[in-house]
């Protein structure tokens, strides 16, 4: 399901939340941002993930 | 000097040298002259080292008058990335964050280049902190040497440039994501992602430690293989380093091509985001392999579109991460884009994150498992073209804006960073208006030596490095 996109009211309270104060100038740019990486984050989920682990390659191959 | 010397090979500079044919001093001296004639309009580099690099050469020099024995680069002036720690010199990292931040110890990637007998010449030029999408570089726009008014790649852009434009007889970018086969691509250069491992990364500014790897832009597949042979190799200062001594590539580089199995890889090959440039030499630079006598099949790997948002949301988290307490207290330091995209990281749920790593892991396997009836997969480097300077400088208008510049083109070079695989990019033909286009060739994880070769076949086959940007 698709989530809605965050609002630049939304992106400002997560970021309070860190400690983060994004300027007004930033806030919309960072909004685009972060909506549009949720975007083409999603389709990820449609994989059989749990086909593996959520482990990056070992530096030795087995 | 004439540009022929300084575009010669760094291989066949060494060789001079060695056969006293040719003065480390004057050599130097001659990349000092261009530096001093095109960077001001290029900005390859943050910091020249002029009188350090000169003792060097002075050093090498005398080294060579008294009979010594030489290293393989023995006299030959290499530029590095920024990124890259040499002692007594800044490492900026491309920031203001970084601007007084002089390394006190050489990286053991420096300490091996100068064991080969390399003379240090300066500090590269890349996007901050290794990231991609700066808006306004602190230390100078870095520039195409082919059309200045674009984009030479990132993030070892100033590598890319110096590379291309002979202003270092050879040059060490760092890959994260693409960021030394980009500027390859983007250049006319080549650039070589080393697997993930084979190189230590100490000293080096961290992004993301499972895919961070140093590797070297160069004119040539043999440089490219020279640098390789010289900085590779097990160092206890590197947690993540395979232990055991890494391959020769320097003897089996004109092994050829003949019986190599080649998989074109058709979502980046023929996808819908590929420019039909980058698509035909790519198809053409595959037909010249078949002819060298590879067998080259198309193969299907449908979640490779995937790979870019699966590397961003690891390497920006990751970033983001690393640069939480500086985007708190430092935040007006940085350039709006990278401040931006960090803070936008920083907001992404952790369950994205865990999503992204598991997506890594699915396409890794899907990428190894081609890898089983293949020994090598090539696409284009990248969807096309370099991109007009201006047009990455704009802020973000969209969500769709910020989707068309971030994602699509990560894609083309990520998912061989996510499988911790080797990658090279090197020159396969130009467009319409001259700009470099790249041929991207990948293999198993640890198998460099069967990428050099195939690179350098392919090379040796064609016309493209020989073509120089205009001055």
């Amino acid at each position: 399901m698709a989530l809605p996109d965050l609002t630049p009211a939304d992106v400002r309270a997560l970021a309070a939340a860190l400690g983060l104060a994004p300027t007004d100038d930033d806030l919309l740019e960072v909004t685009h941002r972060l909506n549009a990486m949720r975007d083409a984050l999603a389709p990820l989920g449609a994989l059989p993930l749990d086909e593996v682990e959520p482990a990056p390659p070992a530096p030795e191959p087995s | 000097m004439s540009a022929a010397l300084a575009f010669a090979s760094a291989a066949a500079l060494a060789a001079r040298i060695r056969s006293k044919e040719l003065s480390p001093v004057a050599l130097l001296e001659a990349y000092l002259a261009r530096i001093d004639r095109l960077d001001g309009t290029l900005r390859a580099y943050i910091t020249v080292c002029r009188e350090a690099a000169l003792a060097e050469a002075r050093r090498a020099e005398q080294a060579v008058a008294r009979g010594d024995r030489l290293g393989p680069l023995h006299g030959i002036p290499i530029a590095v990335k920024d990124q890259l720690d040499v002692a007594g010199v800044r490492t900026t990292a491309g920031s203001r964050l970084f601007a007084d931040r002089v390394a006190t110890t050489d990286a053991p990637v420096i300490q091996r280049l100068r064991a080969a007998g390399a003379v240090i010449l300066g500090k590269l030029n890349l996007t901050e902190f290794a990231l991609g999408g700066t808006q306004q570089f602190p230390y100078g726009q870095p520039r195409n040497p082919w059309n200045p008014d674009h984009d030479p790649g990132g993030s070892s852009s100033g590598s890319g440039i110096a590379a291309a434009a002979a202003l270092a007889a050879a040059t060490l970018g760092e890959d994260t994501g693409g960021s030394v086969r980009s500027p390859a691509s983007n250049c006319g250069a080549v650039g070589h992602r080393p697997t993930w491992g084979l190189v230590p990364r100490t000293g080096c500014v961290p992004l993301c430690a499972s895919m961070d790897a140093i590797g070297p832009l160069t004119r040539t597949v043999e440089d490219a293989a020279l640098l390789l042979a010289a900085i590779a190799g097990p160092d206890a200062t590197d947690p993540q380093m395979r232990r055991r001594a890494p391959d020769d590539v320097m003897a089996p580089l004109r092994d050829g091509v003949r019986g190599l199995r080649i998989g074109l890889v058709r979502e980046l090959t023929h996808g819908p985001d590929t420019d039909p440039a980058a698509r035909d030499a790519v198809v053409a630079a595959a037909e010249v392999l078949r002819t060298l006598g590879a067998r080259v099949d198309e193969v299907s790997l449908p979640l490779v579109p995937y790979a870019g948002a699966a590397f961003m949301a690891l390497a920006d988290s990751e970033g983001a991460g690393m640069h939480l307490q500086w985007l708190r207290e430092r935040g007006a330091e940085y350039d709006a884009g990278t401040r931006r995209r960090l803070l936008a990281a920083a907001l992404l749920p952790a369950g994205a994150y865990h999503q992204a790593t598991r997506a890594r892991a699915l396409i890794a396997r899907q990428v190894q498992a081609a890898m089983t009836h293949l020994d090598l997969l090539v696409t284009p480097t990248q969807p096309g073209p370099a991109p007009q300077i201006a047009s990455g400088q704009t802020p973000v208008r969209s969500k769709a804006d910020a989707g068309g510049r971030f994602f699509t083109r990560r894609s083309y070079t990520t998912p061989f960073n996510l499988a911790a695989m080797p990658a090279i990019s090197l020159p396969c033909g130009f467009t319409a208006s001259g700009l470099p286009l790249g041929l991207q060739i990948a293999g198993r994880r640890y198998d460099d030596a069967t990428v050099l070769r195939a690179a350098w076949a392919y090379e040796q086959a064609t016309p493209w490095h020989d073509r120089r940007p205009p001055e």
